[in-house]
């Protein structure tokens, strides 16, 4: 058989290099998730505060470009 | 990779003075009987690199087992240690325990932390009371138990990660009402504009049509602008009224969304009322649901080896430990479908309550305006109040237990009718209290586009916050499936390679039984991987589980088949594994082969092989020892505790060592032990016939009925006849006798002794092929040539 067995730190550690391949994703969500798991730090309570902090961040650049627009 | 040169175990377990193995990398039969202390080696060993021992961690022993590990005689200024050196000396270690159960490790160095933390997770001891435990595990266990030995754990939890994230979103976006409250914005413009503005250029058209009565000689197109012509046309003296306006329209906004989600609301908690209905149809599972936890404590019990024998711990019948557990995990099976439908109307639950709850978070801020301290608003407020309460016992209803009753949605029902009501009599309230200015058409304008500025403002939010959101909830999403489609190959890889070997080894053990094909098969729910189970043809037939059809000592080469597989796909720094009476359930034919499995396909693994069975150990040692194996055996004193008895362990050393010193003393008795031994193989391996006996008086025959019985197949062979002379060698002294006599030495001179042995040698060679270390066996039988061989031809012989 000429397939290989990965670990599960080997699938784990190609998904997270080709993540950004993925069509269709937001790229600011995945390089947070990228760089969690860069820093050991991929939790649940983490990704929360971090989506939380992305959702503030683009709803203030939305408020600011809807006003500079205007 | 790692194996160990010796080893030394003092004070710790049954071991009380030192116990020294100096096994040179090589691997090392154990023969003890019961009590011996075997179980005292793989206790340290385990502790070495766990620190702990799992079988003996329980609440009455303390320290994860630490409390049990020191030898109880050992005196108290003294320390229990196991001190291991590997053929990589900078992995050398003594791990010692002192009186107050205090651990130090003499070796501190970052290799070898690294090398006890990648060993944590390695395959390195198998108890016989292991053997079992994944076969007969439920398929999640089984899934769990994989995962965690191929590193897939940490998979596991990342796959978790990104399912949760993408299900929280999902059900924030549900919950948030984002088309319900942009609909009620867009109503609001509606109203005050005379069109929607789903963007700034609608708003902007809307606007400078609102204002052209005005003749303000302004274009607006900006916000700004909207902002420049409120500043314009406010009026101090209108400012109450503005703002009684103003707070109307929240309050009919907040009663808006409500009514938006008020038909999810009722049908979510009717779908949930009827689901809680027909699991509270069934008391008595329900009832049962609480004994789940008792179950799996009882399996943890059993598996952890708390209770010993075959008895069940609470009602103290005799019950095989095996089936026990089978049972219970078809009871704990049941009630965990049971409890699956429970965490799925508790889900429903939760989602709902998230949903009401954003609702009476909205109804609690506008119940605190300062406009409510009015009193012409208390009637407003009295009805608001009364939702805000329907919203409270909702959110009561759907916290209750499978016990309690729970009220009819007839009662708790949201009548978007009544909220429309409402919200229309607000409306007329504004429209009213706007014509009172009905003259001043610059305060009407002033007002709608007041309202239409913050409507506006409130639906880009509610917009940019949608967006965002769905974004992250696509993205986790894509995420997720690209992440199960990667797991699920590198899964699929390793179930059939890993099928393909546990396969190989069990049917080496059992061939021609029938049993064939064994693969571990990933089983999915809603496309969800949920566990694993084996399944095999048996008689052709492709069956499921192992346990409904195939024996225990069966089961028991399939537990010790995945072990053995495990040890070849995962374990990367450790050369060496440690297997614990494992054989104890297997038949004769059985433990032959799986002596032959380990010194065929594990021969580069150094193992240490320990069995209470004294026929195992006599059958299988010819065939280790001629592998290069060591030999030993285990005794008990109550001075020493666990210690090797010298001398006995390797017969045939014994003999030559005797020989050589001239010593005559029990060397005929050794020679017939020895020939007992070797001819019992012969006779299995010629497939010659004697007299049934049970059990374990079968393993007890004598040289003179065995070299009858071999002697009678040599009829086909009259060449080996001649050769292996065996009426020669029953001629011998030692071999004329019976059972009470077996025991009983006899004199002869060391010169005789030193002929008998050469004939016996002789004769046994005649069977034994030095070069390929195999007997003349009639597996090997050519029926085209007619002949009868050894593993290489260099013994070849007729056989007619």
């Amino acid at each position: 058989m000429g397939e290989k067995i990965k670990s599960g730190k080997e699938v784990i550690d190609e998904f997270f290099s080709e993540i950004l391949n993925i069509k269709g994703v937001d790229e600011k969500t995945v390089d947070m998730l990228v760089q969690l798991y860069g820093d050991d730090k991929l939790t649940d309570t983490n990704i929360q505060n971090e989506l939380e902090q992305l959702k503030i961040s683009a709803l203030k650049t939305s408020k600011k470009d809807s006003d500079d627009q205007n | 990779m790692t194996k160990i040169k010796n080893l030394e175990i003092t004070g710790l377990r049954g071991v009380k003075e030192s116990l020294k193995l100096n096994l040179d990398k090589k691997s090392i039969l154990i023969y003890g009987d019961n009590g011996t202390g075997k179980s005292s080696l793989t206790d340290s060993f385990e502790w070495f690199y766990g620190n702990h021992i799992a079988h003996l961690s329980n609440e009455e022993i303390g320290g994860r087992g630490r409390e049990a590990l020191r030898n109880i005689f050992l005196a108290d200024e003294d320390e229990g240690f196991i001190n291991i050196n590997f053929d990589d000396n900078d992995l050398d270690a003594k791990k010692s325990i002192n009186n107050a159960n205090k651990v130090q490790t003499s070796n501190t160095s970052d290799y070898f932390n690294e090398y006890i933390q990648d060993s944590g997770s390695e395959n390195l001891i198998l108890r016989y009371r292991d053997l079992v435990e994944f076969i007969i595990a439920t398929k999640t266990e089984k899934l769990n138990k994989l995962q965690e030995i191929i590193g897939f754990s940490e998979v596991a939890k990342i796959r978790t990660l990104l399912k949760r994230n993408f299900g929280r979103i999902k059900k924030n976006i549900k919950a948030s009402d984002y088309d319900g409250r942009k609909s009620v914005k867009q109503a609001t413009i509606l109203e005050n504009l005379g069109r929607n503005a789903y963007s700034d250029e609608q708003l902007f058209d809307g606007v400078n049509e609102l204002i052209k009565p005005l003749k303000l000689k302004i274009v607006v197109k900006s916000r700004e602008g909207i902002n420049a012509v409120i500043k314009e046309i406010s009026s101090k003296e209108d400012s109450n009224l503005s703002d009684e306006i103003n707070f109307n329209g929240r309050v009919k906004d907040t009663i808006a969304e409500l009514k938006q989600i008020s038909n999810t609301v009722n049908n979510d908690y009717s779908k949930f009322y009827t689901a809680f209905q027909d699991l509270q149809k069934e008391p008595e599972k329900i009832k049962n649901l609480q004994l789940l936890a008792l179950l799996k404590e009882g399996k943890s019990v059993l598996t952890k080896d708390v209770v010993e024998d075959d008895y069940c711990p609470l009602c103290l019948q005799e019950k095989s430990k095996v089936q026990l557990i089978q049972e219970l995990n078809s009871r704990i099976n049941e009630l965990e479908q049971l409890a699956e439908e429970k965490k799925s109307i508790d889900e429903q639950a939760k989602e709902l309550k998230q949903i009401i709850q954003i609702k009476i978070n909205s109804f609690e801020a506008i119940l605190k305006d300062k406009s409510f301290e009015d009193d012409k608003f208390e009637e407003l407020k009295g009805k608001l109040n009364s939702i805000k309460a329907i919203l409270n016992s909702l959110i009561l209803e759907l916290d209750k237990g499978l016990t309690d009753k729970i009220k009819d949605p007839k009662e708790l029902n949201l009548s978007e009718k009544e909220l429309q009501t409402l919200v229309e009599t607000i409306v007329f309230e504004i429209e009213k209290l706007i014509k009172t200015k009905a003259t001043n058409i610059k305060f009407t304008i002033y007002t709608k586009l007041i309202q239409t500025a913050s409507a506006y403002k409130e639906y880009l939010r509610l917009n940019a916050e949608e967006s965002v959101l769905r974004k992250q909830q696509v993205t986790f999403e894509l995420l997720y499936e690209d992440f199960i489609r990667r797991q699920e190959e590198s899964l699929n890889i390793f179930l059939s390679m890993f099928s393909k070997d546990i396969n190989d080894y069990y049917t080496t053990m059992n061939p021609k039984e029938k049993v064939e094909d064994i693969r571990l098969i990933p089983l999915t729910k809603n496309e969800e991987l949920v566990g694993i189970t084996i399944d095999y043809k048996f008689f052709d037939v492709r069956r499921v589980p192992p346990e409904a059809f195939l024996s225990e000592s069966h089961i028991n080469c399939l537990g010790l088949s995945f072990f053995l597989a495990s040890v070849k796909a995962f374990n990367k720094r450790n050369k060496f594994f440690v297997l614990d009476d494992v054989i104890s359930s297997f038949d004769r034919s059985h433990r032959y082969r799986f002596a032959q499995l380990l010194t065929e396909k594990f021969s580069e693994y150094q193992i240490i092989l320990l069995t209470h069975e004294k026929e195992f150990f006599e059958l299988v040692s010819s065939e280790v020892k001629s592998k290069g194996w060591l030999l030993r055996n285990f005794k008990w004193s109550k001075e020493s505790g666990t210690g090797i008895e010298k001398g006995i362990a390797d017969i045939k050393e014994r003999i030559l060592k005797k020989l050589e010193d001239r010593n005559t003393d029990g060397l005929g008795n050794d020679i017939r032990i020895y020939t007992e031994k070797v001819m019992k193989k012969v006779a299995y391996e010629l497939e010659a016939k004697v007299s049934y006996r049970d059990n374990v008086t079968n393993e007890k025959r004598m040289a003179p009925e065995l070299l009858d019985a071999v002697q009678s197949k040599l009829k086909a062979s009259v060449e080996l006849k001649e050769i292996a002379n065996i009426p020669k060698i029953k001629g011998m002294p030692m071999f004329v006798g019976n059972t009470t006599s077996h025991d009983n030495d006899f004199q002869a001179s060391i010169e005789d002794l030193d002929a008998i042995w050469e004939d016996v040698k002789k004769m046994i060679h005649s069977f034994y092929c030095k070069d390929c270390s195999k007997f003349i066996s009639t597996i090997l039988y050519d029926p085209v040539r007619k002949k009868i061989r050894c593993g290489c031809e260099n013994l070849i012989y007729d056989w007619k």
